[in-house]
């Protein structure tokens, strides 16, 4: 569900990333509000019709990175067929699907850092009561930043450890993959206060 | 490709013949052991180098100059500087390249990583995006500008890193063992362009052939400077040295 921004421009990729996520608080609130099957169904193609509107590119896209949500849906709908209440099952499972592809619409069509002035601004009152916010505005590029870098990190991991047993890696390699991790964050720390610190550019530490 | 100099670094800005780096009678403990003592260091030479083995205390000499580390003992002043101190004046004088452009690197995009340190600077978000520009172009990397980080090479991630770093343009630039485990390709490509940026260096490296290009080389060696000079005078003695060390067994002892 963490998808970078799309290189395919959109006219949404202007729109205030303020009004796209009030927007898409609205939106599911909305949902939850409304009982009705027919409705979900309808937002779920409104929201794919919105994914299609862009051309083909962004369309395979979107629904690329969507693929995450099949495991769930799979398990929802699985469970409430087995207790006999699909009625439910499909209502959950249209909302979900829903909300998450409108979640990732606005994901794709909003630059990062229209993110995180959208964040400097909302924790204004916090800094005027002193806090540190700078730590949170950097929060979310780092996370898009390191999420591959740590599979990266498994991955290799996982192969030293191929290469020395037959049997598969499991567990024991979560020791090292968060020393690695921890490691990283130490690293990461230090070339952030040689650029300028999370603290933003208040100057002093 | 273009021999144009990197925008901005000609003038009165950055060739003052008093900038100085000076390091006095400093000291730096870690755990309890000493990394560094009585290190006493004045240069003001264009492009200073710093040799010495793994575990001499290069890079912790490299943070300490950057202000990143406070000493123990001593001082440090960069440009007049206390840079540990004035963290704002810090992001003026000095950059800092690391060995690894992995741990460097905190944004997902080559563009905002460039504007990063910009804005910290205090740069507005027009005023960056303008100075992002002009570098990635005096680099020859325009179409670089929304590049995701993880689908570049590692020498491709190097120059990011340099790129962010001048950036900012800082009057010095401290680079830390910054061509480990590049080909050699690589290294003379990224060798070009730190010779392009027209900053002051102060290069730091175990590898002999990186540092001939410098004005004035220091050896470091456990935590001293053991000798100071000309690359010419220093490297031989530095080299022998070396491959001495190579014919014993050092390895064999632990740090404790």
């Amino acid at each position: 569900m963490i998808s970078l921004t799309s290189p395919v421009e959109t006219r949404a990729h202007r729109w205030p990333a303020g009004l796209k996520l009030g927007a898409l608080c609205l939106a599911s609130t909305g949902l939850f509000l409304v009982p009705g099957l027919a409705v979900h169904a309808g937002a779920l193609a409104a929201v794919l019709a919105l994914y299609a509107a862009p051309g083909p590119v962004f369309l395979r896209a979107g629904l690329g990175s969507l693929r995450v949500v099949l495991p769930f849906v799979v398990i929802l709908l699985a469970w409430h067929a087995l207790t006999g209440d699909m009625r439910q099952g499909l209502l959950i499972t249209l909302r979900m699907v829903t909300l998450v592809a409108l979640a990732n619409l606005v994901t794709m069509t909003t630059p990062l850092e229209d993110l995180v002035a959208l964040i400097r601004r909302l924790t204004a009152p916090l800094r005027r009561m002193g806090l540190p916010t700078g730590a949170l505005e950097i929060a979310v590029p780092l996370v898009i930043r390191f999420t591959p870098v740590l599979v990266l990190r498994a991955e290799t991991l996982a192969e030293a450890w191929r290469a020395r047993s037959r049997r598969r890696p499991g567990w024991r390699l979560i020791l090292p993959l968060t020393l690695q991790a921890l490691d990283d964050a130490d690293h990461v720390g230090e070339a952030l206060r040689a650029r300028g610190g999370a603290l933003g550019p208040s100057g002093s530490e | 490709m273009q021999q144009e100099k990197y925008p901005g670094m000609q003038g009165s800005q950055n060739d003052n013949a008093d900038f100085a780096i000076r390091l006095d009678d400093l000291g730096y403990e870690a755990g309890g052991r000493p990394v560094l003592s009585g290190v006493t260091l004045h240069s003001s030479a264009r492009r200073i180098g710093v040799v010495g083995r793994n575990g001499s205390g290069k890079s912790t000499l490299a943070r300490l100059l950057a202000g990143l580390l406070a000493p123990t003992s001593g001082q440090v002043r960069v440009g007049g500087h206390d840079l540990c101190r004035d963290r704002r004046a810090a992001l003026r004088t000095v950059g800092i390249l690391f060995q690894n452009p992995e741990h460097q690197i905190i944004f997902p995009r080559v563009a905002e990583e460039i504007a990063f340190g910009l804005r910290q600077q205090g740069l507005d978000k027009a005023q960056a995006a303008a100075r992002v520009e002009a570098v990635l172009r005096s680099f020859d990397k325009p179409h670089w500008r929304d590049a995701p980080v993880s689908a570049l090479s590692q020498g491709q991630k190097h120059l990011v890193c340099m790129m962010a770093v001048l950036a900012m343009r800082p009057r010095l630039l401290i680079l830390d063992e910054p061509y480990a485990g590049l080909d050699i390709p690589t290294r003379r490509q990224l060798g070009r362009y730190l010779h392009r940026a027209e900053t002051r260096l102060l290069h730091i490296s175990h590898e002999p052939g990186d540092l001939e290009g410098c004005d004035e080389l220091f050896w470091l060696d456990r935590g001293r400077i053991v000798a100071q000079g000309a690359p010419a005078a220093v490297l031989p003695d530095f080299t022998a040295e070396m491959i001495r060390l190579g014919d014993l067994d050092d390895i064999a002892d632990l740090a404790g």
